[in-house]
């Protein structure tokens, strides 16, 4: 299974390889090929802001939270050492640089409890104004920082020939404990749910991603190593103050490391930190400083966006590829397999039957108004376990806003959900799919960005903290969504992005993602709706496959021959309420369905009434 | 009792300066989603320009207004159709950081222009004040907030009684729609963008004579203003003002009351409350976010 997908165009890792190799050791041995201070300064500094930019590229690149108040977490891990070696002047201030990381990680918390009420523009106008706030309690809080005079360290007490070397190697062995944590949950489960957040964070808790903890986690992850190279900076400069250490520019250059490197890559922070440094010196001391570097800075933010928005890496990366392929890669008119039978996951755990009497979901008098209109208006319904249940209404009956009640998308007014004897309306999205219940969505709501497969591998089943240190690229996890994407017959697709595929085949990989979760109860948002009449039928088929496997479903369809034929029994919806339930003869015996479907003036013709092989909407 | 009265009464002209200018802030994001990080350096831009005028033709720094909104109203266009328009689908994150590259390059333009020294306008009326029983009136303050008050009802007027300001209303409640019927949005939002910015410009020529200003000065001014448009609602026009006078009067206060060193905290501490307890602000409504754009 760990053979590469053949549609996957094999990227020139090899060149780039050599070039940081090179790179890398010709940083890691300048101290001892050269005394000249300037430049050791100038890679001491772009060593700390290559931490910071590896650091931000977990919440920023991965999570998607673009944050200019990642340059705190080097001001905050100086003024740990600070406060701490100005008052136990008897230890080594290197003793305190554990605890700066710590310290960092704990504040990082704060802006990680922060990204779960606000997203997007109002999370990045926040990160400022948590900027500005801990500069200005660093300025206020005298008797902690000493206020705007700030803190001066103790001298380093070894030899002169060597006087950066302490703090060079010390930032080098940070930078690589940093990226070695970026390169692990990249392959990781959590990798994959921070890329999902990112591209789609609502559809994320529908998958099983538990957004507080995963984001929780990148947060402390993306600032712990920061707070440690910060401490190490300040020791090294000696000297910290409020306007230095929580100066808006340190962010900046950060954030401007991450865009010209590359988001989402592990080194584009790195090589974009070392080239933005260096373009800050060069504006500082050749260039006049002051008004130029702004104009550099500012100017260089507005051309990235414009110009640049994917960052240096992954721009060379595609110009390489497309070379090496003449532009002739890509996946043009490759056939979506017939597919084959449903492999059941090997690690299936049996559930215990439900009593005899328990439907698998029950929803009773659920209601949920929007402004005066009552979308879903005291509905009550059941799936039975092991059903094919159909749930048809007109347009606007509440049927999708009935799906969002059920997985969590919205949160009802008043009523209550029960699954598996279980009551579940006060749960969380991710808590719900936990306990088995999957739902596709009427528009498709891929992860665009990410490859077919990262789609399907990125649901988490359970939630634990060892599950989501699990490699996910790899292993058993990829092994299981191939499967899974064989059988939906999207299997020669793993290596494409989800954004290039057809919208029907967007709803199969959707429904392997799905799978993924093993679930009890599948929500199928118009299955058939926009796919081509093979697919319908192969759709119809599969569903049934997985029925047969235990696996029950209730389907919202606009297709009458599709939802009459599968479905038993079917829930008709109307105004926000069920108006009728029964076998699809009944339901299409029943006038309250007509009328629901055609209006109190129009009669069905006694005679010819409507069969289930005729389309009667 | 007297100094609480005449606080408040401050208060309320410095809210009307905030107003106007965080109008020009939520309108922009309520039309195009942008949330324009250099609305303060716009600010700022505005009150040296003034400051130039002033200087050049030794008019009444207030009358300088009718000079420095063109010109800043100008520079707004320029910058919509140059910079911001190529990414107008691009994700909010992205224009936020946009923003924030052009806040830095105007302060450093105007650092090369006019120097990163203090500059002050000072009129002829600077010292004087209007006394009314126990009141103690700087004519600064009143003449700047009142004409800050004229212009933001010209604001409403022009969005609420104009083909211009329907067809700017429609492009914010429905972009699409707005196209259908026949409005060219990329000419709307330039026009929008153009106002927004100029509101900002307005509201510099009356900075200008109320404090002090350097290049700088964009970042406190943008503190405030974000506070503002966040607490009120952003996007919406009546929260603007609602939080403006909210802000102003809460500014003066604490700068009499308590001690103004921390005073500079407020504007963030407001932000980080608002976002984390109530995220659609006072008068912000929230969407529903379930229905899908097909």
């Amino acid at each position: 299974m760990s053979e590469a997908p053949t549609t996957q165009v094999a990227r020139p890792i090899w060149l780039s390889r050599i070039a940081l190799g090179i790179a890398a050791v010709y940083v890691l041995i300048y101290p001892l090929i050269s005394s000249d201070l300037y430049y050791q300064n100038m890679y001491i500094t772009s060593l700390v802001f290559a931490v910071a930019a590896s650091g931000l590229n977990i919440i920023m690149g991965l999570a998607g939270y673009v944050s200019l108040g990642q340059g705190a977490f080097i001001g905050l891990g100086g003024y740990t050492i600070g406060i701490c070696a100005t008052r136990f002047d008897s230890v080594s201030p290197w003793v305190w640089i554990p605890l700066a990381a710590v310290v960092t990680g704990v504040v990082a918390l704060v802006l990680g409890v922060v990204s779960l009420r606000t997203r997007g523009p109002a999370f990045v106008i926040i990160t400022v104004a948590f900027l500005f706030l801990v500069q200005v309690i660093a300025v206020n809080w005298k008797s902690l920082t000493n206020g705007t005079a700030g803190l001066s360290l103790p001298l380093p007490t070894w030899s002169i020939d060597i006087i950066n070397w302490p703090f060079y190697y010390a930032l080098c062995g940070i930078l690589a404990l940093q990226m070695l944590l970026a390169w692990w949950i990249q392959r990781t489960k959590l990798g994959m749910g921070l890329v999902a957040i990112r591209e789609d964070e609502t559809k994320a808790a529908t998958i099983g991603i538990n957004l507080p903890v995963e984001k929780m986690l990148a947060f402390v992850a993306s600032s712990f190593f920061v707070g440690a190279a910060g401490a190490v900076y300040g020791y090294y400069l000696t000297f910290i103050d409020p306007r230095g250490m929580f100066s808006i520019l340190f962010s900046v250059q950060i954030v401007l490391s991450v865009l010209v490197g590359g988001r989402a890559t592990l080194w584009g922070p790195v090589i974009g930190a070392f080239l933005i440094e260096w373009i800050n010196e060069v504006a500082n001391n050749d260039l006049g400083g002051g008004n130029t570097r702004l104009l550099i800075f500012g100017g260089l933010l507005v051309g990235l966006v414009l110009f640049l928005p994917t960052g240096i890496l992954p721009t060379a990366e595609r110009l390489l590829s497309w070379w090496r392929t003449r532009g002739k890669a890509g996946l043009v008119g490759a056939r979506v397999e017939t597919g084959g039978a449903f492999p059941v996951a090997k690690d299936r755990e049996p559930v215990p039957a439900l009593a005899p009497d328990v439907p698998l979901l029950e929803v009773k008098g659920l209601e949920r108004r929007f402004g005066g209109i009552r979308a879903v208006d005291s509905a009550t319904l059941a799936v039975p376990e092991g059903s094919i249940t159909g749930l048809i209404g007109p347009n606007g009956s509440g049927k999708t806003t009935l799906f969002n009640l059920i997985d969590n998308t919205l949160r009802p007014d008043t009523g209550e959900i029960w699954f598996a004897g279980e009551r579940i309306d006060r749960l969380h999205s991710w808590q719900r799919a936990h306990r088995g219940l999957g739902r596709t969505f009427q528009i498709t709501r891929l992860f665009r960005e990410m490859t077919v497969l990262e789609n399907v591998v990125a649901p988490q089943r359970t939630f634990s903290l060892s599950q989501l240190g699990r490699i996910a690229v790899s292993g058993a996890e990829a092994e299981r969504a191939r499967e899974l994407l064989d059988f939906v017959g999207m299997g020669a697709f793993a290596g494409q992005k989800a954004s290039d595929l057809s919208f029907g085949q967007q709803k199969l990989v959707e429904l392997a993602q799905v799978l993924m979760l093993d679930p009890r109860l599948i929500l199928l948002d118009e299955p058939a709706g926009g796919i081509n009449p093979v697919l319908i039928e192969r759709m119809s088929e599969m569903i049934r496959e997985l029925n047969r496997h235990g696996t029950s479903f209730l389907i919202v369809e606009h297709n009458m021959p599709f939802v009459l034929d599968l479905c038993d029994p079917v829930h008709v919806l109307a105004r926000g309420r069920r108006i009728s339930t029964g076998t699809p003869d009944e339901i299409q015996a029943d006038p309250s369905v007509i009328d629901a479907y055609l209006g109190e003036d129009f009669l069905a013709p006694q005679e010819s009434r409507p069969s289930r092989d005729r389309e009667v909407i | 009792m007297e100094p609480f009265v005449q606080n408040l009464i401050l208060g309320l002209l410095l809210g009307g300066v905030y107003a106007l200018v965080a109008s020009g802030l939520t309108l922009i994001f309520g039309v195009m989603r942008v949330i324009n990080i250099a609305h303060g350096a716009f600010l700022i831009l505005g009150a040296f320009v003034s400051y130039t005028v002033w200087n050049w033709l030794g008019f009444d720094p207030l009358l300088c207004i009718i000079a420095t909104t063109p010109v800043i109203f100008a520079i707004g266009w320029v910058v919509y159709r140059v910079i911001v328009s190529p990414i107008r689908d691009a994700p909010m994150s992205s224009t936020v950081l946009l923003t924030f590259g052009l806040a830095l390059v105007l302060e450093a333009v105007m650092g090369f222009i006019w120097g990163n020294n203090s500059t002050s306008v000072r009129p002829s009326y600077a010292d004087e004040s209007f006394t009314i029983g126990e009141l103690f009136l700087p004519k600064a303050q009143v003449y700047g907030g009142l004409i800050a008050i004229v212009v933001l009802v010209a604001l409403h007027l022009l969005l609420t009684r104009t083909w211009l300001g329907r067809a700017i209303r429609a492009a914010a409640s429905n972009p699409t729609g707005a196209q259908l019927v026949g409005i060219t949005i990329s000419s709307v939002a330039a026009l929008v963008f153009a106002i927004g910015i100029a509101t900002a410009g307005a509201g510099g020529a009356i900075a200008a004579i109320l404090y002090p200003f350097v290049p700088g000065s964009h970042y406190q001014w943008i503190a405030r203003l974000l506070a503002i448009v966040v607490l009120g609602g952003l996007g919406s026009m009546g929260g603007a003002v609602l939080g403006a006078v909210m802000f102003g009067i809460a500014e003066t206060m604490t700068a009499a009351y308590i001690s103004p060193a921390w005073a500079t905290a407020v504007p963030y501490a407001i932000v980080f409350a608002v976002l984390l307890v109530r995220p659609q602000g006072l008068l912000g409504t929230k969407l529903r976010d379930d229905a899908v754009a097909a």
